[in-house]
Parts: structure tokens; sequence; C-alpha cells
């Protein structure tokens, strides 16, 4: 431990980051099944995230009320500044801890990119007022959780069970005595339950990836220069009561400017509000112990790196751009009729304005059910949870998707009622399923299907098998108005590759007139909602149903 | 049929220094010896806990099945997420007594484990059954989930529709099985008894055995014979099994019944509680053909206990 004042301090910063780390790892960890009710702070840090709540509030024209802890957040960032940055941020403590092993080059953009994040922010939080939700691909923690769940904690199974598990398998019974009771441990309190694969993964993992290897440019890189978090709580530390307190004699000495991970010193040796993430390491080092902290204003007062006009400009118009360029996609007139949302998904246009895209309803669904969208639901949809019933089946039993969400994107659920709430709805495809297409007796189906009475019923009839003789046999059918679209159908069907049956967003409940049973004399088209869909219909009243109204009649 | 070959050949298999895959035949003189003295005793009354070891004593008592330092798994049908008195998985107080039994006979060790068709994490806890065994609190009890790494490929010498199939190397190893299965309905089997209920000792494509399933199912019962099948009737889900989820679907009878034989077991169950005939049932006829039991209910000896 250092002698020089402030020395105390760096490791009080550095303990808490230590701990606000652990805690971020132990609720991810958390998010899982376990048999219990989950406490629901597994999404603590997203809802203490002002970026998020910011942005999905604007986007949705309401106020998230899980987001209340972003409160707490704001009103500690006017008193210390960017603490945040520098004490709490697990992504920034990574970032802190890879320096010695990432180091930068010598030669640094050296502050000339800082003000990319206000761009990012500005567009962000445009953009969501316009209405293209993009918050959740630059979000810090977005990035990271889901870099964790989709890449990393599966990644870390396979790495961690392979050579445990191939020792079990071909080496002597001494061995295994030994690497089993390892492994069990292991399972128990390090390793998420099962392997759990994903859609994206490799390219999820990437960017997460990227924002280390930007530490090769400077330390920092992405919270000085891309974190729109960090832009956000930068704008409210310009008001922050705790301010440097200006050295007299420093005049020669700039050791603290190339020690700041932050580049927060100015040439004049001012530090700035805006980038500085309190982490003190400046009054260790000065040589002088001229630096410190008080809550009272400097003067001269220092100068503001300031957000150029010119960003507010561009990320204005990036944001008041970018939605109706969206609107000129196919998607509009005709949604991908696979895109299955968790149960509870709000209405399309409202959940992609609230996703944050986080990954925990994707971590912590048992079945390894919820896959990322890549352009299922469109550019702006991209990493949004969708149920792939070939993957994993929504379990019957289970709604801890809508428990781990950070902003109830995805709803809480009475079970009783997510039982009852169709997400989707089977067909069949009876050219490949058996009982259909070859004779074969199968029905593993509809021996799984969780709906009672059965959302899939047998009927005993005569088909031709391929032999050309007439056989009897049971065949499986839909009831539509029973069937849920829980998907265990499509995930059980024994046929290889395409299964013979399969679930499609028809007859879900955020979009019921979107089925041949919508009788359209029973109720006025919402076409001023856009009908569920992300603009269908949106201000054109006249439009045809996006799905079941027959084709399109232009 | 010698067995401890068998054995050894799944743990040399297992162990990577074998190349063949355990070959498994079956002795037709033990096989005949086994189901000339078929025997079911049944058991009814409100208290479940009970009603297995009354079924048992008129075969003999747990101990009949069950020695000394035996290595025995108990195999009930968790395979579903449903609760107890939803009716798919057999009755957490038939398991635990059953597992008791065991232990109380002098079992060196208990592993009781499914390989279900849910989750299988929720299928043990809404079960109620590991919160049963655990409850035991015996060190020589495990209720565990299935480890996909134990699953071993077995040629089915005598198997008329599967030749090979890979089976659960605990259930293949133990000194005694015991198949605690639970009586339903099923959609496409009829009925799921104590010869269905083998499905949950095997892993691989289990839906690909649907597409011949009753054959399927004899041919898999001539490589796993439990020591004693332990039929939960208690409460029995008459209507859209196997899955069920309807409290209407299910009916109190109140009933264990024990048998060395699976297909006697079977086809006394299928009449008596079902009101079907045996040979309607495919699994129950195939097996019976394969010599796996009397399905000739006028051979079969029920003693109600």
């Amino acid at each position: 431990m250092s002698g020089r004042p402030g020395g105390v301090s760096v490791w009080w910063r550095r303990g808490t980051q230590l701990m606000f780390l652990a805690l971020f790892l132990w609720l991810f960890r958390r998010t899982e099944y376990t048999g219990e009710q989950l406490s629901g702070a597994v999404n603590l840090f997203f809802r203490a995230d002002p970026l998020v709540a910011a942005a999905a509030s604007l986007a949705t024209r309401s106020l998230i009320v899980l987001a209340w802890p972003a409160l707490i957040v704001v009103g500690l960032t006017l008193i210390f500044g960017r603490f945040f940055c520098g004490w709490v941020c697990p992504l920034g403590t990574l970032l802190d801890g890879a320096h010695s092993l990432i180091q930068p080059k010598k030669q640094g953009p050296a502050g000339r990119l800082r003000s990319i994040k206000f761009v990012l922010l500005g567009l962000i939080l445009f953009a969501a007022l316009f209405g293209a939700p993009l918050v959740g691909y630059l979000d810090p923690f977005s990035l990271l959780t889901r870099g964790l769940a989709l890449s990393l904690d599966p990644a870390l199974f396979a790495l961690v069970t392979t050579p445990l598990d191939w020792l079990f398998v071909n080496a002597p019974g001494w061995v295994s005595a030994v690497s089993e009771p390892v492994n069990v441990f292991l399972k128990a309190h390090l390793l998420p339950y099962q392997q759990t694969v994903f859609d994206l993964a490799l390219f999820t993992g990437f960017s997460l990836f990227a924002i280390f290897a930007l530490e090769r440019l400077e330390r920092r890189f992405w919270c000085r220069n891309l974190c729109p978090l960090g832009a956000m709580l930068g704008l409210f530390s310009r008001f922050s009561l705790l301010r440097w307190k200006p050295g007299i004699a420093c005049r020669d000495c700039r050791d603290c400017r190339s020690l700041c991970r932050m580049g927060a010193i100015g040439e004049d040796g001012r530090i700035s509000p805006e980038s500085c993430n309190l982490c003190l390491d400046c009054i260790r080092d000065c040589k002088r112990s001229l630096i410190g902290f008080s809550f009272q204003r400097p003067k001269p007062r220092p100068a503001p790196l300031g957000v150029p006009r010119r960003a507010v400009l561009w990320s204005f118009f990036g944001g008041l751009a970018i939605p109706p360029l969206l609107k000129s996609r196919t998607l509009n007139r005709r949604p991908d009729i696979f895109l299955i949302r968790p149960p509870g998904a709000k209405e399309e246009k409202t959940f992609l304005a609230q996703c944050v895209r986080c990954g925990e309803c994707m971590k912590v669904c048992p079945r390894n059910a919820l896959q990322p969208a890549w352009h299922e639901a469109g550019f702006e949809g991209a990493w949004t949870p969708v149920l792939k019933p070939r993957i994993g089946y929504c379990e019957f039993n289970c709604k801890l998707c809508g428990e781990v969400c950070p902003t109830g994107a995805i709803e809480r659920l009475l079970l009783s009622d997510k039982q009852k709430l169709p997400i989707g709805r089977s067909y069949f495809d009876v050219n490949r399923c058996l009982p259909y297409a070859r004779g074969i007796p199968c029905l593993v189906c509809e021996e799984h299907c969780p709906v009672s009475d059965k959302a899939i019923k047998l009927r005993e009839t005569k088909v031709f098998a391929p032999d050309g003789k007439l056989v009897t046999i049971k065949q499986p059918y839909v009831v539509p108005e029973k069937c849920i679209g829980c998907g265990i159908c499509e995930h059980k069907c024994p046929l290889p590759g395409e299964a013979g049956v399969r679930v499609t967003s028809e007859g879900e409940a955020r979009n019921p007139e979107a089925g041949p049973d919508f009788d359209p004399s029973a109720g006025a088209y919402p076409g001023g909602d856009g009908g569920g869909y992300p603009d269908a219909g949106g201000g054109y009243p006249e439009a045809p149903p996006p799905e079941g109204g027959g084709q399109a009649t232009e | 049929m010698d067995r401890r070959k068998f054995v050894s050949d799944v743990v040399l298999w297992s162990a990577g220094i074998a190349a063949a895959t355990p070959l498994f035949t079956i002795d037709q003189a033990a096989l005949a010896a086994e189901s000339a003295a078929s025997t079911v005793a049944v058991a009814q009354g409100k208290d479940y806990a009970g009603l297995v070891a009354k079924a048992l004593e008129p075969l003999g008592g747990m101990g009949a099945f069950i020695k000394k330092g035996m290595k025995v798994v108990v195999k009930p049908n968790i395979g579903f997420d449903r609760n107890v008195a939803q009716g798919a998985c057999t009755h957490p107080e038939v398991v635990k007594a059953t597992v008791k039994l065991a232990l109380d006979a002098g079992a060196a060790s208990v592993l009781v484990f499914d390989n279900p068709t849910g989750d299988a994490r929720r299928c043990y806890d809404n079960s109620g059954i590991k919160a049963a065994v655990e409850s035991i609190k015996d060190d020589r009890v495990v209720c565990a989930y299935a480890d996909s790494r134990k699953f071993v490929p077995v040629d089915i010498k005598k198997g008329k529709s599967l030749k090979k199939y890979q089976f659960y190397k605990d259930a293949l190893e133990a000194d005694a099985y015991i198949n605690v299965p639970v009586a339903k309905t099923h959609g496409s089997a009829k009925l799921t008894l104590a010869l269905k209920n083998i499905m949950g000792a095997i892993g691989g494509q289990r839906g690909q055995i649907h597409w011949s399933l009753g054959q399927r199912i004899a041919d898999l019962n001539t490589v796993i014979r439990p020591r004693l099948n332990i039929l939960d009737a208690t409460r029995v889900m008459v209507r859209n099994g196997p899955s069920g989820g309807d409290l209407a679907d299910v009916k109190a009878m109140d009933t264990v019944a024990a048998s060395a034989d699976p297909v006697a077991l079977d086809a006394w169950a299928a009449r008596a509680l079902f009101g079907m005939e045996p040979k309607d049932v495919d699994a129950i006829r195939l097996a019976a053909e394969l010599g796996l039991g009397q399905i000739d209910l006028a051979k079969v000896k029920v003693i109600k206990a």
C-alpha cells in the first residue's frame, strides 16, 4: 500500500470495484432455475442504469417504473461525478483488470474521439424518441451481460467439462474418483447447470472482445470515447458537487496527464469532471501531493470539454433519419411468421422499444429455447429473444423470462395466465409428419402436449403407405383454440431436420387478428397501433391485416 | 446368460478399453423359470406409504428380492413436470417406501433416477420425488439426475425392431433394478405401466422409439430385467396421458401392485384398472411373445394383500 495520501483511497476504490464485479457475477450466476422464486435482483444493474431508463422511457413514452434505482445513480452522480464508471461499472472494472494484459500503444487518439460517445448517446435518445430502439446495442451492461450469457458462459462450461468428461469416459476408475468430485463441485458452484447453445454466440462474444481489444489504442478506450452511459453520466457530472481541488505549484510537471486512465486531465492541468471517473490514482501519484478533491467549486472553473454542436446535430438527424429508413422494409408488411416471442412479451413495437438486449431471458430459459434474433425482427430487433422450438421449447410451468426482464418488455405473468397465453400456434406439415406422409405411427407430439386436454388430438384414419398398402393409423391434429405455441411438439418431433409440426406466430395473444379464426366483423381492425407489428398499417387504417387477411391487395 | 460378463463388458466399454459393444443375451431357461410362477400381489388402502410393504408381503417381502450388500437402482417415473395430484409421475410416498424397504433389506446403495422428457430439475422438484427421497437422510441413498455421459450402447440380440440401443450404465450394472412405474394412459402406447417405464432408463433419440413403439418397448425390456416391479396406481390418469395436467382426468384407485413379472403385472393392470384386454396393448402382447412374462391372466396368481 502506498504511503502517499490517496493511496488508501485507491485501495478503497479497488475494493469497491471488486465487490461490485463480484455482485454482478453472482447475480449473473443466479439467473438460472433454482427451484425457488427468483428474488428479482438478478436484473439490478440494468434497473440502476439511467441510460436504459431514459431510452426505454422515451421509446415507450412512459415511465419505466422498474428502473427506479437509476434515479439513485443519477443522484449520486450529481454529488460525486462520474464515480460510477470508476467504482461500480463491472465492464470498467474488467477493463482495468485487463490493463496488465493489454497495454496501449504509445500514441493513442488522445481525446480526438471523445465526442463520439456524445453522438452515440444523442443518437440513442433521439432515435428512441422517433421510434428506433438502439440502446441495447451499446449499453455497457447489455454488451457485457449478453456477451457473458450467449458466448462466454457456454464456452466456460465446455472448457471446464470437456476434459473432465474425457477423463470420466476414458480414464481408469481411480482418475474419475478424483476428477468427478471436482466436476460435481464446479457444477454446483461455478458453472451453469447445462451446456447451452446460442445463435450469434461467436459474434456476440466477439463484440465484447472488441471492447477489450480497443484497450490497445488507449486505456479505457470504450469508456473515454464510446460508452453512451459514460457520456450521460459525464453530462450529469458537469453539475457534480465534488470537484477537483486545483494545485498551485504544478506548472512544469504533467505526469498525472499520462497516468490518468480516462485522459481527464487537460493541458493546463485541470481535471474535466465529464471524464474523471474518480479513480484517485492522481492523488496517489502526484509527486508533490498537490491534487485533491473537495466539495468546493474550483476557481478558475475547468474548461468544459463540451459537446460539439455538430455532435448534437448529427445525432439528431441520425435519430430522425433511421426510423423512416426502417419503414422501407418488406418486414413491415409481412413480418416473419416464425418470430415467436416469449410469453408476456409486449406488443411488438413496445417490446422492441423496451427490450435492452441484455440476454437475461435467454440465460435463464431452462430449455435454452430463447435465442437471440438476428434479422427476423429487423435490424432494430437483433439480439431480442425469439423462441426457437427446434433448439428448445417453452416449459409449461416456467415463467422465469418475465421475472428477470429488467424493463418489463416481457411482463411478469401469473403462472395460470401464462399457461393459457398463446405465443403462437402449431400446424402440421402433412408432407413430413410420418402418420400423414408415410403411414408410420408416431404421436410423440401428442404425448408431450402439456395443455389439458391436449391441443394436439388424434383421429384414426386409413392412409396409403408408400408401399401402396392401406393402413389404419392415428393421425395428430391441432386444436387451434387450445394451442399456446409452446413448441414442445416441434421440439420433440423425432424427424431429423425440419419437424413435421411447426409453430408460427399466427394466433399469438399479442396479435389475435393475425389468424384465420379472426372475425373482422366482431371487432374493428386496430389499424392505428399497427396491429401489433412494427409499423404495419401504421397510419394506413385501410391496410390489409399483415397475416390471415389474405394477400395484400395492391 | 452370463450376467457378470455382461456387466464387465459394460465397464470395459465405458472405460474405452473394449471396442466391441456389450452384447446382451437372455437365457431362455432362466426366463422360463421366472415366468412359471407369475404372481401379482395387490394392496389397497389410503396409507400410500404403507401400501408398498403390504403388497410385497405375499411375495416374501423386500428381503426376497434385495440381499445384503446389493447395489440397487430404483427407477420411478419422473418423466413430466407435473405435481403429485396430477398423477403423471410415480407417487413420492411409493418411491420413498420402496427405497426405505430396500435399505432395510440391507442394500449397500440405492440410486433413484429417471431420464425425464421435461426439464430434469423441474420434474424432480415438482413430482415431489427428489424431496421425498432426500428426506430419508441415509448416506446410501442418492437421487440423481441422469448423467448424459453414462449411456452405453448395447446390442439387443433378441430385439426384433431394435438391434442396438443406449442404456443407462448404472441401471445395467445394478445388482437389483426395482422398477416403480405409475399407471396411466398413453396416447400412442394406450397404457404406460411397468414395461413402458423402461423408456426412462435409455438415452438416444427416444422419439424414434415411437415409430414401432410396442415392439421396441418389448425389445428394450429384454436388456434390463427388473428384479421387482412395483406399480403405483394410487391415483391414475385415466385420460389424456401420459402428460395429462387436468385433475378431472385423475381417478383415485388407492392401489399398489407388485410382481417380479412385468408382463403379468401389466396384464393384470390393463384389465383390473383400465378394463382393457392385455393383448390389445402392443407392448404387453409383444413382450409376452418375446418370452418376457406371462400374459395369460388365467395363469397368473393374483393375491390381494
